[in-house]
């Protein structure tokens, strides 16, 4: 029996298209650019030790563009001959959704906040932080984020501020989180498009316990937002695609930001200062955590080891100014835009700063929901 | 040899097949995601609580419904702005391009090949208060500072998806305009119909259907439309959208999100429903 | 003689789809010349000219491997969606059968349903039926946001050629099929084009639906997002995403061209 011609000439095209798709997949297994090693180049490095027994692959469920090598370099000369490969998220929530979903990754990567979540739902297993050889170099503060009733389940990794960043041509000082709320900026501020951010800002200006807010309080943070929206030009969600750009053409003068955005402005030139609220900064860290169901939990603690090392967390610092969890690479950065983006030379800067804390899977969902309603009102 | 029942049998299977596999069962995963309990990315193999509780909450929250109405009128006036202003592109294409057609349709696409983020940030360059339409407005003592043009409000969204609908737009009016036999509008010429009489008698009567065809094709996706405003609607411009999108997104919760859509999907329909059955389909089509 | 339609009237037609393709193209051309200067932030005057971020562009194997994903997963997804729009175009208007209009109404579904709701939709179904993430799972789910597009844009110029084409066709002696092929599928062949380049637009530059799907192997917009996490990337984003631009209108006419010369 034949098809009628225009079925019969697109089904064999679209076999064709679908075949080519396989193919690239295929393809891409074996070879995706510089995200898996050469296996031929690996047989004079030597073998991981401890971890003969397992594949000797690694999948890592990560935010679109730290599969980028520089940032696990030290990895890659250590194990040429490892095949890493990369998935990716977006979001917090998706990457905990692809976890939950059952994905195969061997180690997965998050931020602050977030933590509770994988360790109620056995996601996460427990890392051993003795055969971490750059452990010593994390500070305390970092390596207690990763702990859950006393357990060490995460690595820090990644680390960043929070605070306003303004125009300093447009704005007197700025010394408290309070001038999001400014009527004398109306128009030129921006927020960031997230509830637990809304939630922690209100917070530090009332000075409340965001951990332990009440039904009223929440209430009251939710009327505050909504008020705020008049004197808001929009809730920003890429930090170079939306805030970054309107800060530096000067559409935004007072902005919850990144360091990232204060020193990519700083660089450039533009009028623009980070402030130190009187309520402190913000702090969020990213962690990596190792999934339960890992066939290689061994190279997984091996590639978490080496993401500490010296280059790849200088490249962090350096190349894409994120702060990085190894301690030595921090103290050693020598350019000034750097130093004024992460407060090195105030020693006292993480004493008065607030890291993001743990909530509970109740506070994030009355937080988040809080959030999309100030939108839609 | 094939007869034309066994031909509509494989016209018909393939579609159904693909559609029922990749666009059924996904939508009734969604379907029973909205009716379940709970909140949060719950995996498929967790416990399924049936519950109304999603929709329940949604209908106690004014200012999920209210912006869903909003969303329904703003993509009304989206469709009825990109139909009006891609008629004139497609009656172009049709009668004035000549053998160039092709080529003037594919120029008129082509630029979307370029990452839509990438193109509103170089429009906002533009319009920002460093950009060149502010240096010329000063330039020409206009302006004494830099004026916010455009950017960050519910008319910025309308403009920009009218702006990003025309060429698609365009599309169904044209391949109507197509079948307009050239012969109908010389017998009304040789009668005597003027230019303008041939337009309104000929011509727009028979491109009506696709005409139609664009309307509902801009309508649909824009009620639950959430790139454009989260790109230059600012914090007036959001859509209902937006807060799907949060759903899913933002906060992962994966059940109040799906009773969001499905109530907009059903709203969608019914305005659809409607809107045929005013213009009754079946006279325009005959 | 081009305007058999209504005659010379007064509307500036030409003016009004210059003007339009001028809006379309003002973005891509401040991009372009973005892409030479030595600045990493999108901002004017150039601070210096430079050929940097093109070479940067070549060198980046990751960058270019994306940009090949989309392109396998446009083609995949658009002729799918291409196919089944005819499909259905043709079995709507040529056939009088039950569930006529659930076929069109299906077909035109998947344009009320956002595209993330459909992407969380889709991880469901290949989670529970264990089928893994790659480009395929992201051509299947961008297919089916194609079918209503390419659907929409054939029926609109299936409907207005008369059937008694094909009825004259077969009473020459033809089967149903082969009158398909010799006398609707010509007619058809630019529309054709339209439906199918408009749902490998629609898939080219898709992130929402792709990053619930993509598994190991990036789509451009996935790669572009992620990279654009990061200050300094931006330039050789923007070079590629010229030069991939640049590509597709080399191709287009061509292909244009080509046709041309067969009529």
């Amino acid at each position: 029996m034949r098809l009628p011609y225009p079925a019969r000439f697109l089904t064999v095209l679209m076999i064709i298209g679908f075949v080519l798709a396989a193919c690239a997949t295929q393809s891409g297994d074996g070879s995706p650019g510089e995200s898996t090693a050469e296996s031929a180049a690996g047989t004079s490095a030597p073998a991981p030790s401890a971890a003969a027994e397992e594949p000797n692959e690694l999948l890592v469920l990560e935010w679109g563009g730290y599969e980028a090598e520089e940032f696990w370099t030290d990895f890659k000369s250590a194990h040429p001959d490892t095949d890493v490969t990369f998935e990716f998220g977006d979001t917090d929530a998706n990457i905990l959704a692809q976890m939950q979903g059952g994905s195969q990754a061997d180690i997965f990567h998050f931020y602050t906040g977030w933590q509770q979540f994988y360790v109620d739902e056995g996601l996460v297993q427990e890392i051993d932080t003795s055969k971490l050889t750059n452990w010593d170099k994390v500070p305390a503060e970092y390596q207690e984020l990763g702990q859950i009733d006393g357990k060490q389940y995460f690595v820090p990794w990644d680390w960043g501020f929070t605070s306003i960043l303004y125009n300093t041509e447009q704005v007197d000082e700025v010394t408290s989180w309070d001038a999001l709320f400014n009527e004398d900026y109306a128009g030129h501020i921006s927020m960031w498009n997230d509830g637990p951010g809304a939630v922690a800002v209100s917070s530090y200006i009332n000075g409340w316990d965001e951990t332990a807010l009440t039904d009223d309080q929440l209430a009251q943070i939710e009327q505050d937002w909504i008020d705020q929206k008049p004197l808001n030009a929009f809730y920003w969600s890429g930090e170079y695609t939306d805030l970054c750009p309107a800060v530096q053409d000067g559409t935004i003068w007072v902005a919850y930001a990144w360091q990232g955005c204060y020193a990519t402005a700083l660089a450039a030139g533009d009028p623009v200062a980070y402030a130190n609220p009187e309520e402190g900064r913000n702090s969020w860290v990213g962690l990596y955590g190792i999934s339960a169901d890992s066939d290689s939990p061994e190279l997984a603690l091996e590639f978490l080891d080496q993401k500490l090392a010296e280059t790849s967390c200088a490249n962090a610092v350096t190349l894409f100014y994120y702060g990085c969890a190894n301690g030595d690479v921090m103290s050693s950065i020598d350019d000034p835009v750097l130093i004024e983006a992460f407060g090195l030379d105030d020693p006292s800067i993480l004493e008065s700063t607030n890291f993001t804390p743990l909530v509970t899977e109740e506070q994030r969902e009355a937080w988040t929901a809080m959030w999309e309603r100030v939108q839609a009102n | 040899m094939l007869g034309r029942r066994g031909t509509l049998r494989f016209l018909v299977t393939p579609p159904v097949a693909w559609l029922a596999l990749f666009f059924i069962v996904p939508l009734a995963l969604i379907a029973a995601f909205s009716l379940r309990a709970g909140s949060g990315a719950v995996g498929p193999d967790e416990p399924w609580l049936a519950s109304v509780d999603q929709y329940a909450e949604l209908a106690g929250t004014p200012a999920f419904l209210r912006l869903l109405g909003l969303s329904v009128l703003v993509a009304i006036g989206v469709a009825v702005l990109a139909t009006l202003l891609a008629y004139p592109i497609a009656y172009f294409l049709a009668f004035r391009a000549g053998r160039r057609a092709s080529l003037y349709l594919t120029l008129l696409l082509v630029p979307f090949a370029v990452s839509y983020l990438l193109r509103v940030m170089a429009w906002k360059l533009m319009l920002g208060p460093e950009g060149g339409v502010n240096s010329l407005l000063s330039f020409l003592g206009l302006t004494d500072e830099p004026i916010q043009l455009l950017l960050y409000s519910r008319p910025a969204v309308i403009i920009t998806l009218v702006y990003v609908w025309i060429p698609f737009a365009a599309l169904p009016i044209y391949a109507a305009m197509q079948r307009i036999d050239r012969h109908q509008l010389e017998a009304a010429a040789d009668l005597g119909a003027g230019p303008w009489s041939r337009f309104w008698r000929v011509t727009v009567p028979l491109s009506l259907p696709g005409a139609l065809v664009t309307f509902f094709m801009v309508f649909i996706p824009t009620v639950g439309e959430y790139v454009t405003p989260a790109l230059v609607g600012g914090t007036d411009g959001i859509m209902y959208g937006n807060i799907i999108q949060g759903f899913f997104t933002r906060s992962a919760n994966w059940p109040l999100g799906s009773a969001m859509a499905m109530t907009m999907l059903v709203l969608t329909l019914a305005v659809v429903l409607v809107g045929l059955r005013a213009v009754n389909l079946r006279r325009v089509l005959s | 003689m081009t305007a058999i339609g209504v005659g010379r009237t007064r509307v500036p037609l030409r003016t009004f789809y210059v003007g339009m393709l001028v809006l379309l193209y003002l973005p891509i051309a401040v991009l372009f010349i973005f892409s030479f200067g030595t600045g990493t932030t999108l901002s004017f005057p150039l601070s210096g000219l430079t050929l940097d971020w093109y070479a940067e562009v070549l060198d980046n194997g990751a960058m270019i491997d994306a940009a090949r994903n989309s392109l396998v997963v446009g083609v995949a997804a658009a002729t799918t969606a291409t196919a089944i729009g005819c499909l259905v175009a043709v079995a709507v208007l040529r056939f009088r059968f039950r569930g006529r209009g659930l076929l069109l109404a299906l077909a035109g579904l998947p344009l009320v349903v956002p595209f993330v709701v459909m992407g969380v939709a889709f991880f469901l179904l290949f989670v529970t039926v264990d089928l893994p993430r790659s480009l395929v799972t992201v051509a299947i789910g961008h297919s089916v946001i194609g079918v209503p597009y390419a659907t929409l844009i054939v029926l609109a110029r299936l409907s207005g050629l008369d059937p008694a084409l094909e009825d004259a066709a077969m009473d020459l002696g033809a089967t149903y099929p082969s009158a398909l092929r010799r006398v609707v599928v010509p007619l058809m062949a630019p529309t054709l084009l339209s439906a199918w380049l408009t749902c490998f637009i629609v898939s080219f530059d898709e992130i929402a639906l792709a990053i619930f799907l993509v598994g190991g192997d990036p789509t451009f917009p996935v790669f572009l997002y992620g990279q654009l996490r990061f200050a300094q990337r931006l330039p050789v984003l923007i070079a590629m995403a010229v030069l991939l631009m640049l590509g597709t209108v080399a191709l287009t006419l061509i292909a244009l061209r080509i046709r041309g010369r067969d009529d």
